[in-house]
């Protein structure tokens, strides 16, 4: 039986699970679309990680540095095209710069993440192809990374900075009804930078619920207002339209109760998680069930959160749904020690009975 | 400092990157194609040749070119009648064949809306006994009022998710001696404008370039029943529907934007009718002070009965309070019938509409003085002879 | 939309079976799922702007089953809603305009003072439609009924025979109608307002309008040779 454990992703997901399958001893195959490893956090230039502040090149330099290993094979630009075989014995066919190889895996760990949800989808109504001064999280962490925060349209910075919540997510005209649990701590956190940043900038956010769970609540979000004067308001907003060369958002303050219009400089969207099209993909190809929102099923949850519909199949971190950091890796070893004992033939390695 | 286009190409390429998105809704024509098949009603197949353009969620929706039932609009037929007349002169312009029925009610939801003196099986029956009186006819319906339209969508959904209704409204039919039939599609006549504008384009005769149009879209068109509205990747980027100004810019004239884009006219239904300082306050207040502040437009456009009454009406008292107002008010289909060398009075009928519509034509280089003795002759020709009426011919004279 | 206590004197069951006149709506379900009070409906509705209103409000109302709120809205506020359905907007796909819809149907079966005062100067349009199978006609173009679109509409008034004649459509060459309807087409009007039982509701509303309406029909009926009813 073949050894090796199949780790398709070279995310945080995928990073830990390839670094927790080497330190018990066990051998993986590190498969990644780009040029690159990191993933979401590398390709959307995530600067400060929630809740502390922490650098995320730090963080994803210290991932990768975890994978320079001898006992992990990264392949980086090559994604999976094929697959045949069960647990114990897949059969996979991964085309990469060379050309197209064939794998012998005993199982396989899917960390293929997801993508944020695109706001210039025609459900939306904030104008996200017409005015370039309305950003969404990520387009805000690429100049936060730079320690900027300017107006695309004019390059000064900004006089005063809205946050929309729950763009793409919480959503049944969309599809999208969940909620993608990590923006509102994420909002929050640039919130506090951009307060750093610009003292004189005030800096909006509105929301349906405000959801910071944990120690996130006393981490992010009191210092968000006590410290930092960020200004949350309860009430989302329907449309954003252009006036006198900034955006005009028009929402509904519900605490005061009334409609609520006002001009911003630079509007961030809030954006979701959705299941990456890697996800969409490789979901096919390996035949594991997805869930309604095409993000990959757990049939075991709560209780087993990384066994898959398909023995030997497991999955780590967003491309299970939404997920955020401290879930991802913890979700990473959990699936490192499960794949490995399936290798080793060990039916219940480690965990609970899944059922 | 110009905006730089790269910020926006940048994010257009990437959405390429990310792949197409499923439509988030069923698809309500597979239902009703579905419904036919179990016998439920009989559905009327839209005519070839139609014209195919794209909904909101990237679905094709057919639309009729000719061989098309006029469902006219009481409000426009009784007090814009230069609506009606622009949109039968578009057709005729192009030779097509067409029915105006007189086997036709109206739809009745201006009174729903109103005053809900109505249920829901009432409703249903009277667009269904309009779809039956079509389907006679051999025409395919097209629809002329935005909020009969509107309901019309809904009426569709209704009776599709529920047998119940279908069975109260089939009743109903069968006593009317009337057929149970859905047509394939629910067509606005915006819709056909807004498929068939490279050709009103092609049929210019006036010089647009100079003229700057607001548009107003019609609530009822494009937030009953979301999905199926036309929605165009090029205009507005796909986020907001694209009939109306895709026609303003076929024609050569200049959309421009302004910040209550998306509010309604302040119509009401009953509001304009009983209620009116509502009507009157909003129109001016968030639609018409806002275009002329932000885009003094020569004129607005819209494409829906109520709209145009609204918007133009409402200027008159405003007025009297120093408000900043007059700008002539019109449908799209008057306007495009303009541009194409149609008579402002014998076909726009512009002696109907109440803002001040004269220094419009004089910008689009309409000689409306002599156009108006042209008109008068007519009158006093009509005036002698009780019994004759103005004719296509004499339209076009 | 102020709690104050203004109908108290209404016994509470009278307003439950009326809140269950409105859920028992087959189009209920479909209009109301949950509310997370995102107030992104008030945002996009105008009549939020002028009157003290809030679809917000009509929702929650309704999802609490908040029978005092929801009686206080069925009498105050219900016809201040444009229905535009701008509110459709909702995220949890609720269509409070549809609410008020249903709302406003149920006030005027329970023959509600409310409903008829709002409703008071609407009869000649009730009349209009339901006799004549048009909403609007060109000979209601008063100065009388619309006196605050200016003297323009004089000018319509006294010329509306000629100008009517001056339309090219032929079905347009009308005053009393918006286009020219086959007696047919009424007949069949007449009968679907009888078999779904519009006209009992125009009956609570305004008795006096109801009685012209049944005569007028049912004589036009009989010559078809329908029952009416």
């Amino acid at each position: 039986m073949p050894e090796t454990v199949l780790v398709i992703g070279g995310g945080p997901a995928g990073l830990e699970a390839a670094r927790a399958i080497a330190s018990i001893g066990g051998r993986a195959l590190l498969v990644e679309r780009r040029d690159v490893l990191g993933g979401t956090p590398d390709e959307s230039n995530y600067a400060a990680l929630t809740p502390r502040m922490g650098s995320a090149q730090e963080a994803l330099d210290a991932l990768r540095a975890g994978v320079e290993d001898p006992a992990i094979d990264v392949r980086r630009s090559t994604t999976v095209s094929a697959c045949s075989g069960s647990v114990g014995d897949f059969r996979v066919t991964l085309s990469g710069p060379t050309g197209e190889t064939t794998e012998s895996v005993g199982a396989i760990v899917v960390a293929t993440g997801f993508q944020h949800f695109d706001p210039g989808r025609e459900t939306q109504m904030y104008g996200y192809y017409e005015y370039p001064d309305v950003i969404t999280l990520p387009d805000a962490e690429k100049m936060l990374k730079d320690h900027r925060f300017v107006r695309p349209s004019t390059g000064e910075p900004p006089r005063n900075v809205a946050f929309i919540q729950c763009v793409g997510s919480r959503d049944r005209r969309l599809g999208n009804e969940y909620c993608s649990k990590v923006c509102c701590g994420v909002a929050s956190k640039e919130a506090i930078e951009i307060r750093r940043l610009l003292p004189d900038t005030k800096v909006y956010i509105f929301y349906i619920d405000m959801r910071m769970y944990g120690f996130w609540e006393n981490e992010i979000y009191w210092p968000a207002q006590e410290q930092h004067n960020v200004n949350y308001i309860r009430g989302i907003v329907t449309e954003i339209v252009g006036k006198d060369g900034r955006l005009l958002m028009k929402g509904e303050d519900t605490t005061m109760g009334r409609p609520l219009e006002v001009l911003m400089d630079v509007i961030v969207l809030s954006v979701g998680m959705e299941p990456s099209r890697g996800t969409r993909d490789v979901a096919q190809i390996l035949g594991v069930d997805q869930n309604k929102y095409g993000f990959i099923a757990l049939p075991g949850e709560p209780m087993d959160v990384v066994t898959t519909s398909v023995p030997g199949i497991f999955v780590a971190g967003a491309a299970a749904g939404p997920k955020d950091l401290e879930d991802t890796v913890g979700m990473a070893g959990a699936a490192a020690l499960r794949a490995v004992g399936t290798v080793r033939g060990l039916a219940h390695a480690g965990t609970v009975a899944a059922r | 400092m110009p905006i730089p286009l790269t910020v926006l190409e940048t994010r257009r390429e990437a959405r390429d990157d990310r792949g197409p998105a499923a439509p988030p809704t069923e698809d309500v024509r597979e239902k009703v194609f579905e419904l036919e098949a179990a016998g439920e009603w009989l559905v009327q197949r839209v005519p070839d040749p139609w014209i195919g353009v794209t909904t909101k969620y990237g679905r094709t929706k057919k639309i009729p070119v000719a061989r098309t039932w006029h469902h006219k609009s009481c409000g426009q037929c009784g007090h814009i009648p230069g609506y009606s007349t622009s949109i039968f002169w578009l057709i005729r312009k192009l030779g097509l064949d067409y029915n105006d029925p007189r086997d036709q009610t109206s739809c009745t939801a201006w009174n729903y809306y109103a005053s809900a003196t109505s249920n829901q099986g009432a409703q249903a029956a009277v667009a269904m006994r309009n779809f039956g009186a079509a389907y006679e006819s051999g025409y395919f319906p097209m629809i002329h009022c935005g909020t009969s339209y509107g309901h019309y969508k809904e009426v569709r959904e209704e009776l599709v998710h529920s047998a119940e209704l279908r069975d109260e409204v089939r009743r109903i039919c069968d006593k009317l001696g009337k057929p149970f039939v859905m047509p394939e599609e629910i067509v606005h006549y915006s819709e056909w404008v807004y498929a068939l504008r490279d050709e009103f384009a092609k049929r210019r005769v006036l010089d647009l370039s100079g003229i700057d149009v607001t548009v107003h879209p019609a609530c009822h068109y494009h937030k009953l029943v979301v999905e199926d509205a036309i929605y165009d990747p090029d205009v507005y980027g796909g986020q907001r529907t694209a009939v109306v100004s895709a026609v303003v810019t076929a024609l050569g004239a200049n959309v421009k934007d302004y910040s209550t884009w998306f509010d309604c006219c302040g119509f009401g239904f009953r509001h304009i009718l009983v209620q009116r300082d509502f009507t009157r306050s909003f129109a001016t207040l968030r639609k018409i002070e806002v275009m002329q502040e932000e885009a003094n437009p020569d004129v607005v456009l819209t494409h829906d009965t109520g709209c145009v009454t609204t918007l133009d009406q409402s200027q008159f008292a405003a007025r009297a309070h120093d408000r900043k107002v007059g700008v002539p008010v019109m449908s799209e289909a008057q306007f495009a019938a303009l541009a194409m060398g149609a008579h402002p009075y014998r076909v726009a009928q512009l002696h109907w509409h109440n803002t001040e519509y004269r220094p419009l034509l004089e910008k689009m280089g309409i000689d409306w003085r002599e156009r108006w003795r042209e008109f008068e002759d007519d009158l006093a020709r009509l005036k002698g002879d009780p019994k004759a009426f103005l004719t296509w011919e004499d339209a076009d004279a | 939309m102020v709690l104050q206590a203004r109908y108290d004197d209404v016994p509470i069951e009278e307003k439950e079976r009326l809140f269950g006149q409105v859920q028992a709506d087959a189009r209920f379900d479909s209009y109301l799922y949950g509310c997370y009070e995102c107030g992104i409906c008030v945002a996009a509705c105008p009549s939020a702007r002028f009157y003290d209103f809030s679809p917000r409000k009509i929702a929650q109302a309704a999802s609490r089953q908040d029978l005092p709120m929801f009686y206080e809205q069925l009498n105050d506020d219900i016809w201040n809603c444009s229905q535009c359905f701008s509110c459709t907007r909702c995220p949890r796909g609720n269509n409070p305009g549809g609410l008020i819809t249903i709302m406003r149907e149920v006030a005027i079966n329970n023959g509600l003072t409310s409903a008829k005062n709002a409703l008071e100067g609407y009869g000649r349009v009730v009349y209009k439609i339901m006799s004549t199978g048009t909403q609007v006609s060109p000979d209601m173009l008063q100065p009388n009924a619309f006196p605050d679109w200016g003297p323009h509409v004089q000018e319509i008034s006294d010329n509306l025979g000629l100008w009517r004649r001056a339309l090219p459509p032929d079905t347009m060459h009308t005053t009393s109608t918006a286009w020219e309807v086959d007696d047919r087409t009424l007949t069949e009007l007449y009968l679907i307002w009888h078999m779904t039982g519009v006209l009992d509701m125009i009956k609570s509303v305004d008795a006096g309008l109801h009685m012209i309406l049944n005569d007028v029909m049912e004589e036009l009926l009989e010559e078809a040779g329908f029952e009416a009813g």
